[in-house]
């Protein structure tokens, strides 16, 4: 399983990180008005209308340790198919890029599957699968 | 000449009541396929015979003759004058949906042909079994142009008939019982005093019993039937003579008789128009505020009053909305036995929870996707005989629907004991589709594969067959189900079976919304447990302390901010001085925000995850101004 794939490259904070194109269902320009979600843990932006669905935003800095969103995040990835109705917020997709799966394996989270190398810049692979699990586990006991 | 409007009002009731005599028939015919009892076969002809009058008082001669066919072919089953054959149950259930299929034509007012092919074969079948040639049948001429007073409902004139059961029989009642067993068998029953249950209880004090009957043979066939019966006397036969029922003695109607038949778009009106009154009622209490206090605690009581009124009446239109599920479940076993037939399956259908009500409009709007899920369990669950037997399986195979109730929702959930939903054929198909990469669909975990049946186009069918293969797919099905607020969830396993669940919301998702502002943030709170909104003379400082309390009429109810309850920072603003007094357990509670934005009416949203997660959301909806707004549960979020 050498094969490379399709990815969409973006940026949170000042790191690269990567998701498989598949996993995305579309990039949504961060609306100015969210809706904020009652007793929701602190990565949760808020929900949009988006074409009629409700879409809770989830900011990815809280979910990858990278501090606290401080104000909303630039760019939103609708995932895809069961997750359709969650949106991650990043601060700009840079990138389609086919990207060569890790050699290295990740250690740590379980979120980060391993680092990719896109020219100069290293990528670090996320799994969308562990990410929604992560993102779920925050809703979970509240 | 188009029918008079008075007729196209009969019209519309012949539509309704012939589709359910022909709805029972069918029903009846496959279960006489099973099992065959004399209450079946008495219950067949009933309805065959109901159809044939109806038919004939509307003038739809190819309706009534079919009816007339049916009912003499179910005669020579009662009669002992035919054996039982599968050839006929098949002819008669062919007569059945054509009549379905007339019934439809004559509700549009299109002309209803007569199926004469049809008609032949089963004059032919009458034929063979009696000996006789089948009689014809009478209709009413012309009827549809004809104003005036509308032609009797049902068939056969009707008797008023007396008997008296010896008095020294020993068991009085059930003699009585057994003539109106008899009675029964012959048509209809119309009344019968003293009432069934008394006779069921064996009572009958003066040995007295009035029966008003529409028995097919007549007076005639009345006599014959009761002669056949020990201890019991035939005082007297006449025409049937409507009396009005007196207070001390009224007549115990059939249970069709005590209701009536409501079109479902007037219950619609019924409770907008309950939710509105419930509006007006709140908006009542707050200009009482502005009174004096001299007349204000009169007007507060009305206004009480009117608003538990208004509530009740709510719950009873909701209540009315309420349906047994067995109106769509009642269809199914038809459905099994084509499919079965067709795919030449064996197949066992177990309903059970059918007496569980849903909401209306739910329920219409399930009938189809319900029939859809069957049919798959037959078509791509259930393994034909040989495949069964190299799995170990009985050979018959089982579709069970089981009805429950689950707190405030209702699942109904259809399962086989088949080979199960194939997870790599549902890949591969959802890849060759294009509905997402090889990558994609290797990671998904098992769960989330099987919803990729739900997928447009997506199938793990081999051959489309022409049995679930078109038209509504599981894509609708899950559209269907999330359309009236529920979800839909598929579990299987391989070799096991397949289950489809339908979580189902009790009542149609339409909801007051109370609109108040909290923190800056919109949100909704249920109007039917808001009791009124109050503006508080109280300092906005002292409220807003812990431990407070609000006086609310005549007692003290304890204060919680909504923003706080709701995880939001408080406004910077001074604290409003704004409460609602809410439905709470175990008492009211009154609730401070920042204002009032106003009502609405709004679809309720289920919530997807992760938000299911979080409590105290009722649901989330989005406004006319396209914003989405959650909808508070809040005895939760007090919890």
């Amino acid at each position: 399983m050498a094969d490379s794939t399709r990815h969409v490259v973006f940026r949170v904070e000042t790191g690269r990180y990567a998701l498989p194109l598949a996993a995305v269902r579309e990039v949504v320009v961060t609306p100015e008005h969210f809706t904020r979600v009652p007793r929701a843990p602190a990565a949760v932006t808020g929900v949009i209308n988006l074409r009629g669905r409700v879409v809770t935003v989830v900011d990815l800095r809280p979910v990858l340790g990278l501090g606290e969103a401080a104000r909303p995040a630039a760019k939103l990835l609708l995932l895809d198919r069961g997750r359709r109705d969650l949106a991650l917020g990043v601060a700009e997709v840079e990138a389609i890029a086919e990207l060569e799966p890790p050699s290295v394996p990740a250690e740590g989270t379980g979120l980060v599957r391993g680092v990719a190398r896109l020219g100069e810049v290293a990528v670090q692979l996320l799994d969308a699968e562990a990410l929604d699990a992560r993102v779920t586990a925050l809703f979970r006991g509240r | 000449m188009p029918p008079t409007l008075d007729m196209s009002r009969y019209l519309g009731l012949f539509v309704a009541e012939a589709a359910e005599h022909l709805q029972a028939l069918s029903r009846d015919l496959v279960s006489l396929e099973k099992q065959r009892t004399p209450e079946t076969v008495d219950s067949l002809f009933r309805h065959a015979h109901s159809v044939k009058g109806m038919a004939a008082s509307m003038g739809l001669e190819a309706i009534a003759t079919l009816a007339h066919r049916v009912e003499d072919l179910v005669e020579t089953l009662r009669s002992g004058a035919s054996a039982w054959d599968q050839g006929l149950v098949d002819l008669m259930l062919e007569a059945t949906d054509t009549m379905q299929g007339q019934v439809q034509a004559a509700a549009a007012s299109a002309p209803v042909a007569p199926p004469t092919a049809l008609l032949a074969r089963l004059s032919e079948a009458v034929q063979a079994r009696t000996g006789k040639q089948a009689a014809p049948t009478r209709v009413a001429r012309d009827v549809h142009f004809t104003p005036g007073p509308a032609p009797a409902p049902a068939g056969p004139l009707a008797l008023d008939v007396q008997v008296q059961v010896s008095l020294s029989s020993g068991s009085p009642g059930v003699r009585a019982f057994l003539v109106h067993r008899e009675l029964a068998a012959l048509g209809r029953v119309l009344s019968v005093q003293p009432p069934l249950e008394e006779l069921r209880a064996g009572a009958l004090p003066d040995g007295k019993l009035t029966l008003a009957v529409e028995a097919a043979g007549g007076e005639a066939a009345v006599r014959k039937a009761l002669d056949a019966l020990a201890e019991v006397e035939l005082v007297s036969v006449a025409p049937h003579r409507p009396t009005p029922p007196t207070p001390a003695e009224a007549p115990v109607a059939l249970e069709a008789a005590r209701s009536v038949r409501v079109r479902t778009e007037l219950l619609d009106d019924f409770l907008e128009l309950a939710g509105e009154l419930l509006l007006a009622t709140s908006r009542l209490r707050e200009i009482g505020k502005r009174l004096g206090e001299a007349q204000r605690p009169a007007l507060e009581e009305g206004v009480d009053r009117l608003h538990g009124l208004a509530k009740e009446m709510h719950g009873r239109v909701m209540g009315a909305r309420m349906t047994p599920v067995a109106v769509v479940t009642d269809q199914l076993p038809r459905a099994v036995r084509d499919v079965a037939r067709r795919r030449a399956r064996e197949v066992d259908l177990v309903v059970e929870g059918a007496e569980i009500e849903l909401d209306r409009a739910i329920l219409d709007a399930l009938a189809e996707p319900l029939l859809h899920v069957l049919r798959n369990a037959i078509d791509h669950g259930i393994e034909d005989g040989p495949g069964r037997a190299s799995a170990g399986k009985p050979p018959r195979g089982q579709v069970r629907v089981t009805v429950r109730r689950a707190r405030d929702r209702v699942h109904i959930e259809v399962a086989d004991d088949g080979r199960g939903m194939d997870e790599q054929a549902l890949r591969a198909s959802a890849v060759a589709r294009g509905a997402l990469s090889a990558e994609a669909a290797a990671r998904l975990p098992r769960s989330e594969v099987l919803l990729l049946a739900c997928l447009p186009g997506v199938s793990t069918a081999p051959d489309v067959s022409d049995i679930s293969g078109r038209g509504v797919g599981m894509d609708a099905v899950k559209r269907a189900v999330e359309r009236v607020g529920g979800t839909l969830e598929l579990a299987s396993e391989p070799g096991q079976g397949t289950a489809v669940t339908f979580r189902l919301p009790l009542t149609v998702a339409v909801l007051q919304l109370l609109l108040v502002r909290a923190a800056g943030e919109v949100v909704g709170l249920p109007i039917t447990k808001v009791l009124s909104a109050v503006e508080a003379e109280t300092s906005p400082v002292d409220v807003a302390s812990p431990g407070r309390t609000l006086r609310h009429g005549q007692v003290q109810l304890p204060v919680h901010s909504l923003a706080a309850l709701l995880g939001f920072a408080e406004s910077a603003g001074p604290a409003g001085r704004t409460f609602v007094v809410m439905e709470a357990e175990p008492g009211p509670v009154a609730l401070a925000v920042d204002g009032l934005v106003g009502q609405e009416e709004v679809v309720l949203k289920a919530l997807s995850r992760p938000l299911d997660q979080l409590p105290g959301l009722a649901g989330v909806t989005i406004l006319g101004s396209g914003r989405p707004v959650f909808i508070l549960d809040v005895p939760r979020l007090l919890a």
